[in-house]
């Protein structure tokens, strides 16, 4: 690209000029003022020369044209170095000027990313731009180290109405009113001078102005004076200036005030007066001072002598070191070569230019002064640009210019500046953008905001330029940028930068990032008045969570400030605050399931099918197509859509976030919805709304006003909360229909602050479905529910159910139904999950006192008839309430429930009510849910060990092991009872009180003893009598009051504990089923207001040895007989029973010969005392020493002669009927008075199985030695 | 003496999976962004720079006035820029190095998805960790 037509090229072309500096007289200014211009900007557009086409001959003798050309005209007056406070003041106005064109471009939408790219380079540095880096340049005019804004030539204008003229010249000139820089000796006084007479002719005729001319020509020199005339134009109206003026208004020359007097004429012969004062005069005196000065510096410093000389005499002169390093005046060498170069520059003979500017820089280097330094190598390397020639070189110099201004500090800032700004200009002329803007962002460091944001934005528009565009770049400058516009003011520029940055950050998971930026666009279109875009903005930002709190306090503070101001409520779509989580939303609606409770809908619908499953009509089991059964083909078309019952509340429950630290009021939380009373119509709505799900829906939906009152045909419920800091909730929205239709939920809405409505719409995408096939309830779930007719409903709660128990607890509670609804329903039935827990009562139970009713009525009450009844109705765990029962429209009814906590653990019990319509209606039957989850302590841990009576046949004697498990409760036992007719249960004869167990306190363990006996065994029933009753109190003062386990709920109960623990196997004689009733002691500090009954059920005990023989010596057990006549014969009998299921053959076989270990026995009571201590190794010795201690072991002690002979029969074989007893006789021979035992015998027995039964191998034999059976023989008197 | 540091790791889709600010300097509220936007805009560096060389250190990228912006390019083009004032090179390098290694753990972990945040509380702790030992 050549460097010439390049922006920074025509930049310096017109920057970089000669300086004509202008003396006026008063007259000759007020002669321009008519036209309402002063003199310099009269002239100024003509000082611009496109084609000037002038030779020109600098130092080499080859000649040259030059084609464009300009000549700067300023007034004397300001050839001075301006303040920089001034001329920032002036620089202002060109950035707020553009502020105003800004505001109508804020209105519209933000830039997008492909308006921004596609935009073409010059729209990305508009005109203000430039002319702004202009200004900022001309700040910098007329400083001393730098020479080409140093008067080339002086233009002294006398006006024809001045008297004496030609005084008036002289005195323009004089010195003191000449610029404070000529006069300091910085600017070279010597000057070319121009002499015009200036003629209004509107003052009088030519005439006097042409001598006045002929004068000065004769004083002053006749090429240097000149007579312009001007205001020939006598119509003072704008019409004619219009097409004059024309070609030169964009020049720069605006006539602001309308009238003026300037012809064509006037304006043709300002215009050949320009071209002549340049090309004649101008060009040629400064062709000639380059030449002279060109030989001048030849001679004294070109050449290798010169350079020695030079050096020579700059090393001996060391100057102290100061920050401009020394003074130097025009008539210096240094100033010389620096008007030499920039002479050159004007002139455009780059080469002669750089030469010299090399030349000076090191001479300025050895002199340290560093600003001339700078300034010489800033010339040098926009002399490289224009040469086109090494863009490193060029570089280099930019560098170090731009690098050395910076290191002398304040004054060299600005320079600094300009310099920098030349460089960039050179960098984007050779597309170098990032260099570029990076050097725009080291200027904009050294400025004051209002420039640096300028600066910065230049910077980004770099980086949007450069290949590929750097768009995070370009972002981030801009946001500088408008922060730097924000700080100086200038609010527009501010939001203009933000907003162009806006694309950039779109979308942007930077949360820091994207909060600042919204943030503040929409803080300062607040301040500018602009308050629904500023709110737009806002909203992004109000849900921050991640910021602190003193930012989401300021954030949510300025938000409401805005809306506030915006005086009105406005609709938010997907307001941010509060977050609704939308995959928490659940609709609970009741088509002919109804549920008691919230918390009841979460139950899976499996169980409760499972559970419902005999209850309800097998015909709408099958669960899809119940509809179908409806007459109403209509209604057919919804058949995958959910059904519910017009005047009952459709809920839906919501999960709301706040994901501030702030409290948040939110008030006026509602459902929106749509209710439509034609169906026709509304099939077509239907699908095409689930259709377009989404974000397209938002565009079709009508507006939220529209929906929100719809008073006639459904009632939406409001909800008030405040969300702390972090919180979530979860809250429920209602909405009754109150006509039949299909009722539509669209979506949500809420007041956040009394401020703003935010709304948002449910979102039925694909995803949901999945979810929801999960639960059942919600498989079929759309947005839109049909509504049928309204129908009657149960309500039911069960009183005082308790969520904690111990274990065995039993209570009565009540079932209480409500009928709601203006029918009476009827058929009521009902299913428990769990009938070990709950099982429903009689209905006479309603009135009784607890535990009152449980005790033991006198003989003549007892009946079985309700127990009968109940056991009919509560067939499985299906209960059917009495068909005459039939709860009215707004009646109650209640109905006793019998609980009991069977096992400790968590339980969830399920409660399923059937009810029938009395009316006809669309549904049938409905069902009422219930759910009760309760905890279960463990109590009391209650086991028994049975063991059978040595002494007795059909008795056993049984441990019971009470163990307290709470750690704190104490309980009192009550009462201990086996199931059945068949048991009696009684105290040991030796213990009869047992009043010392009444009491387990915590953590305790008790045991006590009981003996027990079967009835109906046919051997025992001599030995009935009152004191065997299947019941025993423990209590001892409870005697009277035993509560009857055989009657509901605790035979119920019973039966149910029995079926889980036994499995409800065949109930053999040998098991046993135990039920102790406990009392929670009343002793703690709590008064207990009723009194806590526990029944713990034990099922299927059995004895310990499995033995199914049972035999028992019986005989009389003291015989007195004269040994002296004959040998004593005792009768006695062998009772065997056999309890095994089985035929079994028994053989007993009598021995009279001691056994070895018959011996050895000690005696009952020793061995006792002794404590399991058996001496082995000293028995015989001790035997015979003590051989005369008890007349018992006398015969004992002779080792092989039993002391005793059987006679009858040695062994015998009987075989025994299952469950039968059978008596052996057997007979003994004594020949001397003593204690006998008979125990030498023994008994061998063999199961006899049935062909087709089969015994297992331990229990089918076995055998044993007899038992003890002592009898005392006396000798009779 | 306080110094800034300010940590993130940036999956190859330009999100940030990880923000620690791990200079002794007090935390600011209006440093955070401040933070943010340099080692946002200085994706752009990286994006050319990452092709130019076969070393994942890509040194000192950009600089914003005296903040400077280290960055270690992972195979899988994911980004670890440090913001830090200019430091020795050769303790980000193993700063870098040694939390590549723990990201590389998180990664091998089957229940972390690439590209989303990285929760660990281990993680940060060992990357805070590493921070005191080499910044």
């Amino acid at each position: 690209m050549d460097p010439l037509r390049s922006y920074l090229g025509r930049l310096l072309l017109e920057e970089i000029t000669p300086v004509v500096m202008v003396l006026t007289t008063p007259l000759a200014e007020a002669a321009c003022r008519k036209s309402g211009l002063s003199f310099v900007d009269m002239l100024s557009p003509f000082s611009l020369f496109k084609k000037i086409d002038v030779p020109v001959r600098t130092a080499s003798e080859v000649p040259y044209r030059l084609q464009m050309f300009k000549i700067r005209m300023v007034y004397a007056s300001d050839v001075q170095k301006e303040d920089y406070e001034v001329s920032d003041e002036r620089i202002k106005p060109v950035v707020s000027e553009a502020n105003e064109k800004a505001l109508p471009d804020l209105l519209s939408d933000p830039p997008q990313l492909e308006d921004v790219l596609g935009k073409p380079k010059a729209e990305l540095c508009p005109l203000w731009i430039k002319k702004f880096n202009r200004e900022l340049m001309r700040t910098l005019s007329f400083s001393e180290h730098e020479t080409f804004d140093h008067p080339v030539a002086c233009l002294l204008v006398v006006s024809s109405m001045d008297k004496e003229p030609i005084s008036k010249f002289v005195d323009l000139f004089n010195t003191n009113q000449l610029p404070s820089l000529l006069n300091e000796g910085i600017m070279d006084p010597q000057i070319l001078k121009h002499y015009l007479v200036l003629h209004d002719q509107q003052e009088g005729p030519q005439d006097i102005a042409v001598s006045v001319l002929a004068e000065m020509r004769s004083t002053l020199g006749l090429n240097d004076c000149k007579l312009l005339c001007i205001n020939s134009s006598t119509e003072a109206d704008g019409s004619n200036p219009d097409n004059t003026w024309l070609p030169y208004t964009a020049l720069g020359l605006e006539n602001r005030e309308g009238t003026c007097f300037l012809s064509t004429d006037d304006l043709n012969e300002i215009k050949d007066f320009m071209q002549d004062f340049a090309s004649n005069h101008i060009i040629p005196y400064m062709e000639q001072k380059i030449r002279v000065l060109n030989q001048q510096v030849a001679t004294t410093r070109k050449g290798f002598r010169n350079q020695i000389k030079n050096l020579w005499w700059r090393k001996r002169d060391d100057v102290p070191e100061a920050p401009n390093g020394p003074m130097y005046t025009f008539t210096s060498i240094e100033s010389q070569i620096r008007v030499l170069g920039d002479f050159a520059f004007m002139l455009r003979d780059y080469e002669l230019a750089l030469s010299n500017y090399r030349l000076l820089a090191t001479d300025y280097k050895l002199d340290k002064a560093w600003k001339r330094f700078a300034g010489v190598q800033e010339m040098s390397g926009l002399c490289y640009f224009m040469l086109d020639q090494s863009r490193k070189d060029a570089e280099y110099c930019m560098e170090n210019a731009f690098s050395t201004y910076l290191r002398i500090g304040s004054s060299g800032q600005r320079n600094a500046t300009r310099c920098g700004l030349w460089w960039a200009e050179m960098l984007k002329t050779r597309e170098q953008y990032r260099e570029a803007s990076s050097v725009y962002f080291r200027v904009s460091n050294e400025e004051p905001s209002l420039h640096s944001a300028v600066l910065l934005e230049q910077a980004a528009s770099c980086y949007l330029l450069s290949s590929p565009p750097m768009l995070r770049k370009y972002g981030f400058h801009l946001i500088l940028a408008g922060n730097s516009y924000y700080m100086s003011d200038q609010r527009q520029h501010a939001v203009r930068a933000y907003r162009n940055a806006l694309f950039v950050y779109k979308q942007n998971p930077w949360s820091y990032i994207n909060d600042h930026v919204h943030f503040n666009v929409g803080r300062w279109y607040g301040v500018l008045g602009i308050l629904d875009v500023a709110i737009k903005h806002l909203l992004e930002v109000i849900a921050c969570s991640h910021q602190s709190l003193i930012t989401q306090n300021m954030f949510l503070s300025d938000f409401f400030h805005y809306v506030q101001s915006m005086g009105k409520k406005f609709d938010v779509y997907k307001l941010q605050l509060p977050v609704f989580n939308m995959s928490s939303l659940r609709v609970i609606h009741e088509d002919h399931r109804t549920y008691a409770s919230d918390a009841d809908v979460d139950v899976s619908e499996g169980t409760w099918q499972e559970l419902e499953e005999e209850l309800i009509p097998s015909s709408s089991v099958v669960r899809t197509n119940w509809l179908d059964t409806q007459p109403k083909s209509s209604l057919r078309k919804y058949k995958d859509s959910c059904v519910c019952v017009a005047g009952e509340a459709v809920k839906v429950n919501v999960e709301l976030k706040n994901p501030l630290q702030i409290p948040v009021d939110v008030s006026g939380i509602s459902l929106i919805c749509q209710l439509s009373t034609n169906l026709d119509a509304l099939s077509f709505d239907v699908s095409g709304l689930t259709l377009d799900a989404g974000e397209d829906k938002v565009n079709a939906e009508p507006s939220v006003s529209i929906l929100e009152t719809d008073e006639d045909n459904f009632i939406v419920s409001k909800l008030d909360i405040i969300l702390g800091g972090g919180e979530s909730k979860i809250v429920q929205l209602d909405v009754t229909p109150k006509v039949e239709g299909i009722l539509k939920l669209v979506g949500v809405r809420w007041t956040l602050s009394n401020s703003v409505v935010g709304y948002q719409y449910f979102e039925f995408g694909a995803q949901k479905k999945n979810k929801k096939g999960k639960r059942g309830r919600r498989r079929s779930f759309n947005n839109s529910l049909v509504v049928i007719k309204g129908l009657p409903k149960l309500t039911g709660s069960i009183d005082r159910m308790p969520t904690k128990a111990f274990a065995g607890d039993l209570q009565l509670l009540k079932l209480n139904l409500r009928n709601l609804s203006q029918f009476a329903v009827k058929g009521i039935k009902m299913k428990i999950s769990n009938p070990r827990f709950v099982i429903p009562g009689d209905s006479p139970d309603i009135d009784l006192e607890f535990p009152d009713c449980l005790k033991k009525h006198t003989q003549s009450e007892i009946n079985l008839v309700p127990y009968k009844s109940t056991k009919e109705n509560f067939k499985g765990s299906l209960f059917a309430f009495p068909q005459d029962i039939e709860i009215q429209a707004g009646g109650t009814h209640s109905w006793p429930i019998w609980f009991h906590a069977a096992t400790p653990g968590n339980v969830s019990l399920y409660i399923s009510l059937y009810y029938e319509m009395e009316s006809s209606s669309d549904i049938k039957y409905r069902t009422l849910r219930m759910h009760y989850n309760l905890e279960v302590l463990p109590s009391l841990d209650i086991s028994f060990a049975i063991s059978k009576s040595s002494s007795r046949l059909q008795e056993y004697i049984v441990r019971m092991d009470v163990m307290n498990k709470t750690p704190s409760e104490s309980f009192v036992l009550h009462q201990l009872s086996c199931v059945g007719s068949k048991w009696a249960v009684s105290a040991l004869s030796s213990c009869n009180s047992i009043s010392s167990v009444e009491t387990v306190s915590a953590n305790q363990a008790v045991s006590c003893f009981f003996k027990i006996k079967d009835f109906e065994a046919d051997s025992c029933k001599e030995s009935e009598s009152g004191s065997y009753r299947s019941d025993m109190a423990l209590y001892p003062g409870s005697n009277g009051d035993v509560f009857d386990i055989a009657r509901s709920p605790l035979a119920d109960f019973h039966f149910q504990e029995r079926y889980r623990q036994g499995k409800l196997a065949k109930v053999t004689c040998s098991l046993l089923d135990f039920v102790l009733i406990s009392k929670e002691a009343g002793n703690s500090s709590k008064p207990s207001p009723d009194l806590q009954l526990l029944s713990h059920h034990t099922c299927h005990c059995s004895a310990l040895s499995q033995s199914p023989i049972w035999w028992l010596m019986e005989g009389p057990r003291a015989i007195t007989h004269d040994f002296s006549k004959s040998c004593c014969e005792v009768s006695i009998q062998l009772v065997i029973h056999n309890s095994a299921a089985h035929k079994s053959s028994v053989r007993v076989v009598t021995s009279d010969v001691m056994p070895e270990k018959s011996q050895t026995v000690h005696p009952h009571d020793s061995t006792s005392v002794q404590g399991g201590w058996h001496d082995v190794s000293l028995e015989n010795d001790i035997k015979a020493i003590s051989s005369a201690k008890g007349t018992r072991h006398e015969k004992q002690s002779s080792k092989s002669i039993s002391p005793y002979v059987w006679c009858s029969l040695s062994s015998a074989q009987i075989e025994l009927q299952p469950d039968s007893c059978s008596r052996v006789p057997l007979k003994v021979c004594i020949f001397a008075p003593g204690t006998y035992n008979f125990s030498n015998y023994e008994l061998q027995w063999k199961v006899l199985p049935s062909k087709e039964a089969q015994v297992d191998e331990n229990g089918s034999s076995g055998g044993g030695p007899g038992h003890p059976f002592y009898v005392t023989v006396l000798q009779s008197v | 003496m306080a110094s800034t540091a300010c940590f993130v790791i940036v999956s190859k889709n330009d999100i940030p999976i990880y923000e620690a600010e791990v200079g002794s300097a007090p935390k600011k509220e209006d440093m955070s962004y401040h933070h943010q936007f340099i080692l946002h805009a200085a994706l752009d560096v990286v994006q050319d720079l990452a092709w130019t060389t076969n070393a994942m250190f890509l040194k000192s990228v950009d600089r914003f006035n005296d903040l400077v912006v280290s960055v270690y390019v992972t195979a899988g083009h994911t980004r670890f820029m440090l913001l830090h004032d200019s430091r020795s090179e050769d303790g980000i390098k193993s700063f870098f190095q040694e939390v590549h290694e723990l990201y590389i753990k998180i990664f091998l972990n089957p229940l972390y998805l690439p590209g989303s945040r990285i929760t660990s509380s281990h993680f940060d702790t060992k990357v805070r960790a590493l921070a005191r030992k080499y910044l």
